[in-house]
């Protein structure tokens, strides 16, 4: 292993050393703000390490990870949104009870996970980045463990995620059952030379993909999402909505390019399938909803059916382009969503979980700047304009439009129709007048470190939909070097 | 299109063997089914336990430490097994194996450590050891105003 | 002379200024802002008004910039200034300060003071664009600005519904004129490309024959646009309404400047009238006729501010006639007497209302003329100017108009006479009935100085105001006033009689009881005046009835099904998705496990 190697490798061994001497130091003393300031402080050094390893990028790390720049990419937007939930965690967990120092060296060891997902290029790479990161979720989702509705959560988590693993890793089986090779580029060599797909093939890919498709919640994987998104604390959902799911869309991209998945005709019925069940159940099941935890959580679905078609669009259209439409809309669902459930955490006190609408009602006269944010972010969910979010469903409906996929397009067009309603209903809730004041000891929770984070998602937000010329560059410069 | 259907052949012999499965079952339970007898009595509906008539619940709820303990068993009992890979092949990899086997090792370590530092190798309960504390400390607890 | 571009800017800033701070400035503060701005405005205007009167009296173009451009259309943001729009901006900004200044005093009991000001100086700004503008669609925006204004001030009380009623009557029955204004602008941008007002008029004349279909259009829709701001046939029922607006308001929107923009429109654009001969007839045509209906409306109303409406739809009557019978300058002429002497009558009618606490009823009152002198007097010079008594401002321009019509038709003529004889009549049934007789009640306010100043200027000018002279001749061609020779002295002295006989008439019913005016009222034909004519339950079963009708019918809207189906089959197919959400952990795994199998089956089938 040479020098190259490991400074491109820096960013994890960074972030293993977090873990490892967070654990240490809660050994030594128990002390919440010192463990998260350690955590933090890990991530900003491993955010930094990826300077140098861009330097060296890209660099094939053993057979199992190849740190292109993709790669670093991904890892510096989910260590980003690492240290954003890291802060709502620190204000929404340091006046409750228990031992809450785990917590952020879960996070930092499922953002190990996750980053090691998005620079795998092997299937062993992808178990363990996988695993990595579930099994960190699991413990996160089911932190509070006197709640009852977190420990359902996680418990349902745990066995779901362990059915998907199966599914995945029979997928991985048939796969090196017939071409005897594990990482990407060799299968992708096997496949080349072979002028069509067998059963087994075909069957082993489709169960990797239904495998990822539980980890994104793509219907018809998806039923376990509201449950877990509203068990699960907010920060921690924020987590999973974002770090999670971002990892493994990385991944599958990756997987795809690299494969010539895109080649697999018998899988694009397959896929198309799953994205216009995804954006239609997605955005219907989340027309009525009344618990906004759950709501986001159906919401969240059909965004990741909105991104499946960009990235179907892949099979029709330059790999750069699709790239760098997925990127970009993962940016703008990762600032979108954290924030929305940052708004979340920041109202929710330790006795009440704030999710359902009817604490929403009239928050614009109580809490006006948080209502604004939310709304802010709701309507970037939604798409509108001048927000972040109008600029990645354009870029989703021009890789769809490029590639000629109308009937994506047009449950693109029914869900985001779907979609405007229950978004603009939360706002209308907010905005609506409250009949009685609310008796002032409902606490004022204001956290200074959700308030930054909300702030900083706030401007970012705007400021990507304003000038998304700033941040397209260096999706496009990476895009470009991406699938060649 | 699947370019290279299995011949039937192929399958033949695992239909045979799942409807020989199938068989099987159907019988056993069928013939207990039809020739057995049956009592409607409510003792009838009672779990089997060598004459003796059952007391209590089934579902015994263990101390989680039993699970614990057990979990970290097999944990550093697994992380043996990498160590005794390493040992057969220590001279194949050498320095760099051997870096790689102590930056491991150390992180069990550290980990046992951290178990420790947690309480979680102490067998007691939290009760017992809470107990446990009062009596250490507890002489100026009862002896105060 | 670059001082025009900011007379519109202060009151819009007074506006701006008002309507985001207004909530948290002081009655003081407000009063200074609203009427300042105004009195700026009024500064400035005399100062341009001087510099061109000085020079040569040639019109004076600012341009501002560019306001629209897109394609081959251009609309510069330009004003213009002639002696025709001088005059008009003397009236609405010397009368506005005036009326401002009043107001300040009237309404400073109401809750909603900054609010006020801050439409009327929305109002005056937006008047301002109007006369100002050198491009007709500019002149389009103020033309709006200012039916806002009027709305907004008609429905300032909006907590009765009536005043809302009143102020949504206004603003659609202008609308219907205003469509008609719409109209002519596109007609006129269409066949002769411009918008510009003068550019307009000199392509008109060298493009269009006289009499052509196209000039007549176009000067009928303009005709069509001024009759609804003017409240003249057969748009004028929304004028008695709008009373509702607080008495300043009347004074200044429905009095002095708002509805005598229509002959401000006609008179702007008279080069196309003088084109269009039978579209000039129709507009003579409806003043005769409006004053004259308006006139006897104004004989039998009991309310006093209802008798004034009345009385302002007859007067701009007259101002049409004038402009129909091509004397242009006698329509302005008038517009000016009649802002002076309308304006005093309205603010003296509010102080009476003021010191009687809103009561509008004009047989409650009485007997007035030692408790309120200051009234008294200005109703009585108002009242002779309105009834064109010799020597009076409205005299002068009245006997102009009346001799002008005579030489067209002596018809008209003669309606002008028996309108004259009617308002003099009613105006001094008005004068005798409050302030003479006995006094019934006591008055319990007293009017201040505020009140009093804008009482006494206007007094003044409605007295003099006819010795003014304004060079119209200018912008007009030389009126037929001047170029025909004097009619027959008996036509003169008929004119001069009428309002004097109305007066005596008056005098005999009202003032010494001789006459008993129960004896020569017939009841239903005094109904039928005092609802003006029936005209609102006419265009009830004509129109709204109808329309009523049609949406009754369509109630359940035949568009909106489409919609609907669309929400309820979203409905059923969210319940329907909703019921996989069981919460159930094998129902969970179970159909992960068969949505595996069904994409495999598709992957593998495909």
């Amino acid at each position: 292993m040479h020098s190259d190697a490991l400074i491109a490798l820096l960013p994890f061994l960074m972030m293993t050393a977090t873990a490892v001497a967070a654990m240490l130091a809660i050994a030594i003393r128990r002390n919440f703000a010192l463990v998260n300031g350690l955590v933090g402080g890990g991530i900003v050094l491993s955010l930094l390490s990826l300077a140098p390893a861009s330097h060296r990028a890209p660099v094939q790390v053993t057979e199992l990870l190849r740190m292109d720049d993709y790669a670093l990419f991904f890892i510096a937007l989910l260590l980003l949104a690492g240290l954003a939930v890291l802060g709502l965690c620190h204000d929404y967990f340091k006046e409750r009870e228990g031992q809450n120092e785990e917590l952020p060296i879960l996070l930092g060891t499922a953002l190990l996970g996750g980053s090691v997902l998005a620079a795998s290029s092997h299937f062993a790479s992808l178990f363990l980045g996988l695993e990595t990161l579930s099994i960190s979720l699991f413990t996160l989702i089911g932190y509070p463990v006197e709640q009852r509705r977190s420990l359902e959560a996680a418990v349902k988590y745990l066995i779901l995620s362990g059915t998907s693993s199966a599914f995945m890793l029979m997928g991985i089986a048939f796969l090196y059952a017939e071409s005897g090779e594990l990482s990407f580029g060799g299968l992708g060599r096997f496949i080349a030379s072979e002028p069509a797909m067998n059963a087994v093939m075909v069957s082993g890919v489709v169960l990797i993909v239904a495998g990822l498709g539980f980890k994104l919640s793509l219907a018809p994987f998806h039923l376990w999402t509201p449950d877990v998104y509203e068990g699960a604390p907010a920060p921690v959902t924020a987590f999973i909505a974002t770090v999670s799911k971002g990892a493994v869309f990385a991944l599958l991209l990756r997987l795809f390019v690299e494969t010539g998945g895109y080649g697999f005709a018998p899988l694009r019925p397959v896929l198309s399938l799953i994205a216009v069940l995804s954006i239609l159940a997605g955005n219907l099941l989340a027309l009525l909803q009344t618990n906004v935890k759950r709501l986001l959580a159906y919401s969240s679905i059909a965004h990741m059916g909105y991104l499946l078609v960009a990235f179907i669009a892949g099979a029709a259209i330059a790999k750069p382009l699709v790239a760098e439409s997925v990127t970009f809309y993962l940016a703008a669902y990762f600032i979108t969503t954290l924030g929305a459930f940052g708004v979340v955490s920041m109202l929710s006190s330790a006795q009440l979980e704030a999710a359902d609408m009817a604490l929403f009602r009239g928050l614009f006269w109580r809490r006006p700047y948080l209502a604004g944010t939310f709304t802010l972010m709701l309507l970037s969910l939604a798409g509108i304009p001048l927000t972040a979010g109008f600029i990645g469903k354009f870029y989703v409906f021009t890789s769809g439009a490029d590639g000629g996929f109308w009937g994506l397009l047009t449950a693109i067009i029914v869900g985001s129709g779907l979609g405007i309603f229950y978004y603009l209903r939360i706002i209308l809730a907010m905005a609506m007048e409250v009949e009685k004041i609310e008796p002032e000891s409902e606490e004022k929770f204001v956290g200074l470190q959700s308030a930054v984070t909300l702030v900083v998602l706030s401007l970012l937000l705007v400021w990507f939909g304003v000038f998304p010329g700033d941040l397209i560059p260096y999706i496009h410069a990476l895009a470009g070097s991406f699938g060649k | 299109m699947i370019a290279e259907a299995s011949p039937v052949s192929h399958i033949l012999p695992l239909l045979v063997f799942f409807g020989a499965i199938f068989a099987l079952t159907a019988v056993m339970l069928g013939g207990a089914y039809f020739l057995g007898q049956r009592h409607r009595t409510p003792r009838a509906e009672e779990p089997f336990e060598s004459g003796i008539v059952p007391t209590g619940d089934v579902h015994l709820r263990f101390s989680v430490h039993f699970y614990l303990i057990a979990i970290f068993f097999v944990i550093f009992d697994m992380e043996t097994v990498f160590l005794f890979a390493w040992a057969i092949a220590v001279r194949e990899a050498g320095w760099t194996g051997f870096i790689e086997a102590l930056i491991f090792i150390g992180i069990l370590i550290a980990t046992l450590i951290y178990l420790e530092a947690i309480g979680a190798l102490d067998w007691r309960t939290r009760r017992q050891r809470r107990e446990a504390d009062r009596r250490q400390h507890g002489s100026d607890a009862c002896t105060g105003p | 002379m670059e001082l025009l571009g900011w007379i519109p800017f202060f009151p819009l800033l007074g506006f701006l200024a008002l309507v985001f701070f207004g909530r948290s400035l002081s009655k003081p503060m407000v009063a200074l802002i609203g009427v300042g701005s105004v009195g700026i405005s009024a500064l400035l205007a005399f100062l341009v008004g001087f510099e061109l009167l000085r020079g040569s009296m040639a019109p004076y173009r600012l341009a501002l910039g560019s306001w629209i451009t897109t394609g081959d259309l251009t609309i510069p943001f330009g004003f213009y200034l002639d002696s025709l729009s001088m005059t008009m901006l003397f009236v609405v900004t010397g009368v506005g300060l005036l009326i401002h200044l009043y107001a300040a005093e009237f309404m400073e009991a109401d809750a909603g003071y900054a609010r006020f000001f801050a439409y009327m100086n929305l109002f005056v700004a937006a008047m301002l664009t109007l006369v100002l503008a050198d491009n007709l669609l500019l002149l389009y925006l103020g033309w709006e600005g200012v039916g806002l204004g009027s709305y907004l001030l008609i429905g300032f009380w909006y907590v009765n519904p009536d005043n809302g009623y009143a102020a949504r009557k206004a603003f659609v029955m202008t609308r219907v004129g205003d469509m008609a204004l719409a109209l002519s602008l596109f007609l006129l941008f269409t066949e002769l490309h411009s918008l510009d007002i003068q550019t307009v008029m000199e392509r008109a004349q060298s493009e269009w024959k006289v009499g052509a279909v196209l000039p007549v259009t176009a000067a009928a829709l303009l005709l069509g646009g001024a009759a609804g701001k003017s409240a003249q046939l057969p748009l004028q029922t929304w004028l008695p309404d709008a009373m509702a607006g607080p008495t300043p308001v009347s004074a200044l929107i429905h009095a002095a400047t708002m509805v005598t923009a229509g002959v401000y429109l006609i008179a702007r654009t008279h080069v196309l009238f003088m084109l269009a001969p039978s579209a000039q007839t129709a507009v003579a045509v409806v003043g005769g006729v409006t004053l004259l209906i308006a006139g006897f409306s104004g004989l039998v109303q009991t309310d006093i501010k209802r008798i004034l409406a009345y009385s302002t739809i007859s007067q701009i009557g007259y101002m049409f006639l004038a402009l129909g019978v091509g004397a242009w300058s006698a329509a302005i002429f008038h517009l000016l007497t009649h802002a002076f002497f309308k304006a005093l009558l309205f603010l003296a009618a509010g102080a009476v209302i003021f010191c009687f606490h809103h009561e509008h009823d004009i047989f409650k009152m009485g007997g007035l003329r030692k408790a309120m002198p200051l009234a008294f007097w200005s109703f009585l010079i108002g009242s002779a100017a309105l009834a064109a008594l010799p020597f009076t401002s409205g005299y002068y321009s009245k006997h102009e108009i009346l001799l002008a019509a005579f030489e067209t038709s002596p018809i008209l003529w003669g309606m002008g006479c028996l309108g004259a004889l009617i308002t003099g009549i009613y105006s001094f049934r008005l004068l005798f009935v409050v302030f003479f007789g006995h006094q019934t009640r006591e008055v319990e306010a007293a009017i201040g100085n505020r009140m009093r100043i804008p009482l006494v200027l206007l007094s003044v000018l409605a007295l003099f105001g006819g010795l003014l002279q304004i060079p119209l001749d200018t912008v007009f061609p030389a009126s037929i006033e001047t170029t025909l020779p004097s009619p027959s002295p008996w036509v003169s002295i008929v004119t001069l009689m009428m309002p004097i006989l109305g007066l005596l008439i008056a005098a005999l019913f009202y003032l010494t009881g001789t006459l008993s005016s129960t004896a020569f009222t017939n009841e239903p034909i005094k109904r039928l005046l005092l609802s003006g004519w029936g005209f609102d339950a006419l265009y009830r079963t004509l129109f709204i009835h109808p329309f009523v009708a049609l949406t009754r019918w369509n109630k359940k809207d035949v568009l909106d099904s489409p919609y609907l189906r669309t929400a309820w089959l979203s409905r059923k197919l969210h319940d329907l998705t909703r019921a996989a959400q069981t919460g159930r952990i094998r129902w969970y795994a179970a159909s992960m496990a068969w949505g595996a199998v069904v994409v495999i089956a598709i992957g593998l089938l495909s």
